[in-house]
């Protein structure tokens, strides 16, 4: 199944490097958060995505053409955002195709980030964010960087299976999550989010111009946000409130 | 020869309710897939982004309004179970200013209808705004109780 996906490279890919994933999601906080850091360190594209489980879309920047879900690198990191939901039926595939092209890559880390829906969100000035990994490892250095845990629960989504996917290879992997709005797009989760990143990924982005441009961001993401709504629904986003049954 | 129309058998009356169900459906899917934009020209409204939450008291309508001041929203009811909100914008934006160029077009105001899915108290109903999302309380009308024995 994995053949019909392929990562099309344009550039050379650093290796060694630390991959982000950023795709839409609740509160589309992983990629808001991914396009800012894309954006501040003035990422060049480096590869794009291509498949026939993929809809026929082309997206313009500048009179160009480019597909919807790409790849930016920089000198140790890679960043892969989707200007469209990736479909339930085409998510399989894409994630283990990515997550095995980023082991080819030799990457030591992927952190793919994201949005936990809370329903007093209105009422949370500064959104928590909370934190999973693959391995038991991971789970102690969240500790030691004072990050909630995510200890039980769901998740489901791209996050998840970049989770297991990460997890079946080895890859180790950290899921950061940020208290957002379920079906409004949430530049400050997003924001939240990368204040942790920047702890583990040792980078530097100020995130003030992202809170400055908060309402730009939503009133350009409502389009995009109301298709990754009807993804969520499809994928059964909401199963991530239920409590689990086996402790 | 007699004129006594034929009885329908039960079959046959199952099944035309059956298709009447089907096409009903089929509508109902069909209504929720046609794809419009999420803009109109002719009144320069965007439509926002909107949700229903149903809770044991009170049904909850919010809406995402960036580019907003609070004074300047509206919310009315539009019969018994349909609000609509408008929202006029701090400051009109351009099909420009989301580096759209092939199309021209101003946008002032948000604007949207919403259904109520079930009955409320719709002259009770109370708004509040925070972090930029409206939320627009309405109690749920509660005519009848079944007494438990």
């Amino acid at each position: 199944m994995s053949a019909v996906v392929k990562v099309v490279e344009k550039k050379a890919i650093p290796s060694d490097a630390i991959m982000l994933y950023g795709l839409p999601d609740v509160g589309l906080v992983g990629l808001i958060a991914t396009s800012y850091i894309i954006s501040e360190l003035d990422f060049p594209e480096i590869a794009y995505v291509d498949s026939d489980l993929l809809p026929p879309v082309v997206v313009l920047h500048n009179g160009l053409p480019h597909a919807p879900l790409r790849i930016y690198g920089g000198k140790n990191l890679i960043a892969t955002i989707s200007e469209m939901p990736v479909s339930e039926a085409a998510l399989y595939p894409v994630m283990r195709t990515l997550v095995d092209w980023g082991r080819s890559k030799k990457v030591r880390m992927v952190i793919s980030m994201g949005g936990m829906p809370v329903q007093n969100r209105q009422d949370i000035k500064e959104p928590k964010v909370f934190g999973a990994a693959s391995n038991k490892d991971l789970v102690d250095f969240l500790h030691k960087k004072k990050l909630n845990i995510l200890e039980q629960g769901y998740m489901v989504g791209p996050q998840a299976l970049t989770m297991r996917f990460c997890a079946e290879k080895n890859i180790p992997a950290i899921a950061l999550l940020a208290q957002s709005f379920y079906n409004y797009p949430d530049p400050e989760a997003a924001a939240a989010v990368i204040r942790e990143v920047t702890k583990i990924a040792d980078i530097k982005v100020d995130v003030s111009d992202l809170l400055d441009k908060g309402e730009e961001i939503r009133l350009r993401a409502r389009d995009i946000m109301k298709r990754t709504q009807r993804e969520l629904t499809q994928m059964k986003k909401s199963q991530e409130y239920d409590l689990p049954y086996v402790m | 020869m007699s004129t006594r129309r034929k009885r329908r058998s039960i079959f046959e009356i199952i099944r035309e309710h059956v298709e009447e169900l089907e096409a009903f459906a089929d509508e109902l899917i069909e209504s929720a897939l046609v794809e419009r934009p999420s803009w109109d020209l002719q009144s320069c409204c965007l439509e926002p982004l909107c949700s229903v939450f149903v809770s044991t008291d009170e049904v909850i309508v919010t809406a995402d309004l960036p580019n907003i001041d609070p004074q300047n929203i509206k919310v009315e009811a539009v019969g018994e179970d349909l609000i609509e909100i408008t929202a006029k914008m701090k400051r009109k934006v351009h099909f420009e200013d989301f580096g759209i160029t092939h199309r021209q077009g101003e946008f002032s105001a948000f604007r949207c209808q919403t259904r109520i899915p079930m009955p409320v108290n719709i002259k009770q109903m109370k708004t509040q705004f925070k972090r930029g999302i409206l939320e627009v309380h309405l109690p749920r009308r509660k005519d009848y109780r079944i007494r438990v024995e």
